[in-house]
């Protein structure tokens, strides 16, 4: 693919069979009935280099995922710009971390999203196999899923919404 | 001084020197860069600062087995393949396989020729992530290399950004591939009981067919790139025959009727430290040849061959430690299938001189040829005449007891063995997954490299990752495979006594 293609996507990930690690994924489904024809919803178990080549062409991109920080209660939402991942030295050892993954798609041409933007909802269980989510992480799906609706809004009507959420989605720098 | 005072002032000091040197000498390396899954490594130095025990530690994915039963075993397949997002046609392969067993079918043979192109091209995709991106960067861009560099970037920067494109593109084309035959490529829904849901339409054929032609010309390229950077440089090759990452444990591998390497299919073969056959089974008998062991500080347990027994963490022939993964699978074969993996095969043992090659660390190499016998069979396979008949599945009739089903994941030989009632629920469930074969060996990797590279307390970043580099020439696979967040990864920092009981404990 050589050409962006103007449209948004919106990148879940995890694995729907490790409890809270799906939250993402429901989310998605979620999403998926209440955005329009310019935005893509998909789903995946992979990352790393995956992430190129599922990220390629698109102008703007939303990735939802789960989190264990151990730092933030259970169900808090965090955002996070791609920036806050740069200071990280030892990226995520899924291949390559997102900065690598940027980077490398620079270094190679790729046709990258201009605009990322990443949701992940802090986790407590994602270690075991079982499907449903923890009662902290069912609660806040709502808001995870109302704050990835608001930023897909302001993509597509830039400057006409404050962002309000900011506050309550403590942005965590990663050390 | 009064003497009490000078006893709690001794002891004060005493238990204060205790706590800096503790802490001075506990090194953990951790998060473990570029695997897949988190793990750390605890290494304790004794009071000569010389290591006496390296731990090597991975958290698990818990309670497949339970979530597993009462479900239907067709359902494996789907199921298993979701256990993580690294090898999943790994699972789907060898759980489809295990359903052939347990409804005793035996799928035509256009499906098998199917499923075994799917599975090469699987292997020939995940080999290559492995090569340039995993393990690649402690050779291509070198073990010396400031961290900054050791990663798929550096290996761009030394390779060139067209082989960096090409690496991409063969790559996302392999993939594709598989997506036209299983669906999406994290959860394949290709194999049936008995055969395979899709083939491949004739008017399709000459894509494919090109695919694979730029797909062996791909892996030979590799294979070139390996050559030129890393086997040109004699301290590389120091490097990988050196004592530090040396083991003579047994190997185990698949093969085929004239005991050569086989990915899809065929009986289980084990060779000595010194290269003779050990045994060679079909995958139902397993459990005559495989015992677990279980140790204290891991929740792994510990593969060995019960023929020879647990002789604890040591080689030799006295021991049943042995290995999987691509330097096993060629030590355990007498070769390769397809004739320029065969000649690098060749190459690969007379460059050694020895047979079978007891260096971990030549794992990436035997890693590369195999890169170069998926591509050839996938030639061989994609050319068949077969391969575009629609005779792709025999229904199974006969009521499902036990189902064993064995292929070589990249990372070594996967097992999968479900007992089902007579509607085919499952009441029992064990896999063997291709790390768990490894993990005694990974252990005694970690800790010989620990011991040969730190020395009176001495540790620079290189040396780590040298230790490091001892596991990732195995390419472990812990299934925790979804947390693609870079950030900080959740860390439990354990103290074990000599009695390996744990006596201090930090989280963050």
């Amino acid at each position: 693919m050589n050409e962006q293609n103007g449209r948004t996507l919106v990148l879940a990930l995890g694995n729907d069979l490790l409890g809270d690690d799906g939250v993402g994924l429901e989310a998605a489904r979620q999403i998926a009935g209440r955005v329009d024809g310019s935005v893509d919803v998909v789903q995946t178990g992979e990352a790393g280099l995956a992430l190129l080549e599922l990220m390629e062409g698109y102008a703007r991109a939303l990735l939802i995922d789960s989190v264990v920080t151990g730092r933030y209660p259970p169900g808090t939402v965090l955002e996070f710009q791609p920036e806050d991942f740069r200071r990280v030295v030892a990226p995520s050892p899924h291949y390559a971390g997102l900065p690598e993954v940027m980077e490398m798609a620079r270094r190679l041409q790729v046709v990258f999203p201009q605009e990322i933007r990443i949701l992940a909802m802090e986790v407590l269980n994602p270690y075991e196999f079982g499907i449903g989510f923890s009662e902290p992480v069912r609660t806040s799906l709502p808001r995870l899923v109302q704050r990835a609706l608001q930023i897909l809004d302001e993509w597509q009507n830039p400057g006409s919404q404050p962002d309000q959420h900011r506050q309550d989605s403590p942005a965590s720098q990663p050390s | 001084m009064d003497e009490s005072i000078q006893t709690v002032w001794n002891e004060a000091q005493t238990r204060a020197n205790e706590a800096y040197h503790a802490q001075r000498r506990r090194i953990t390396v951790d998060p473990i860069t570029r695997l897949e899954g988190h793990g750390k490594i605890d290494i304790f130095l004794n009071e000569q600062g010389e290591v006496e025990r390296a731990y090597f530690q991975v958290p698990e994915l818990r309670g497949f087995e339970v979530f597993s039963l009462g479900r239907p075993a067709e359902d494996m397949p789907q199921i298993t393949s979701r256990i993580c997002g690294v090898c999943p046609t790994a699972h789907h392969m060898a759980s489809t396989k295990a359903l052939d067993d347990l409804y005793r079918v035996e799928p035509p043979s256009p499906a098998k020729k199917i499923r075994e192109l799917v599975y090469n091209t699987f292997m020939l995709e995940d080999h290559a992530l492995h090569v340039y991106v995993l393990g690649g960067p402690d050779f291509i861009v070198g073990p010396d290399a400031p961290p900054e560099m050791r990663n798929v970037l550096g290996v761009i920067q030394t390779v060139g950004v067209d082989i960096g494109k090409r690496v991409i593109t063969t790559r996302r084309r392999l993939r594709e591939f598989i997506a036209y035959l299983g669906g999406k490529v994290v959860h394949p829904v290709l194999g049936l009981p008995g055969g395979v849901a899709k083939g491949i339409a004739p008017e399709d054929l000459p894509q494919f067919q090109q695919l694979a032609k730029d797909a062996l010309e791909f892996a030979l390229f590799t294979l070139q790139v390996f050559k030129d950077v890393v086997l040109k440089n004699p301290a590389y090759m120091d490097l990988i025959t050196s004592d530090t990452y040396t083991h003579r444990t047994y190997y185990m591998g698949l093969v085929d009727e004239k005991n050569r390497v086989n990915f899809y299919d065929g009986k289980i073969r084990v060779v000595s430290p010194e290269g003779s056959e050990y045994a060679k089974f079909a995958a139902q008998a397993y459990l005559d040849y495989i015992a677990e062991h279980v140790e204290p500080w891991s929740y792994v347990k510990f593969c060995y061959l019960k023929g020879v027994g647990w002789k604890g963490f040591t080689d030799g022939r006295e021991s049943g430690i042995y290995s999987v993964a691509p330097l096993a699978r060629l030590n355990a074969s007498d070769g390769m299938a397809t004739p320029e993996a065969q000649k690098a095969y060749e190459e690969f043992f007379n460059a050694f001189g020895q047979k079978p090659v007891h260096h971990t660390l030549a794992n990436h190499w035997a890693r590369v040829i195999e890169m170069v016998y998926a591509a050839e069979r996938i030639n061989e396979l994609i050319n068949d005449p077969e391969i575009t008949s629609t005779n792709l599945r025999v229904i199974p009739t006969t009521s499902p007891t036990v189902g064993i089903g064995v292929v070589e994941a990249p990372r070594g030989t996967l097992f999968h063995h479900y007992e089902t009632d007579e509607d085919g629920i499952l009441r029992k469930v064990n896999l063997i997954v291709a790390t768990q074969n490894n993990s005694a060996r990974m252990a005694m990797s970690v800790e010989k490299a620990a011991k040969g590279l730190i020395h009176g307390g001495e540790v620079s970043e290189g040396l780590l990752n040298k230790v490091e580099m001892a596991f990732r020439a195995y390419d472990p696979c812990h299934a925790c495979a979804t947390h693609s967040l870079p950030g900080q990864m959740p860390l439990v920092l354990s103290v074990y006594n000599a009695q390996g009981e744990v006596i201090h404990q930090q989280k963050r």
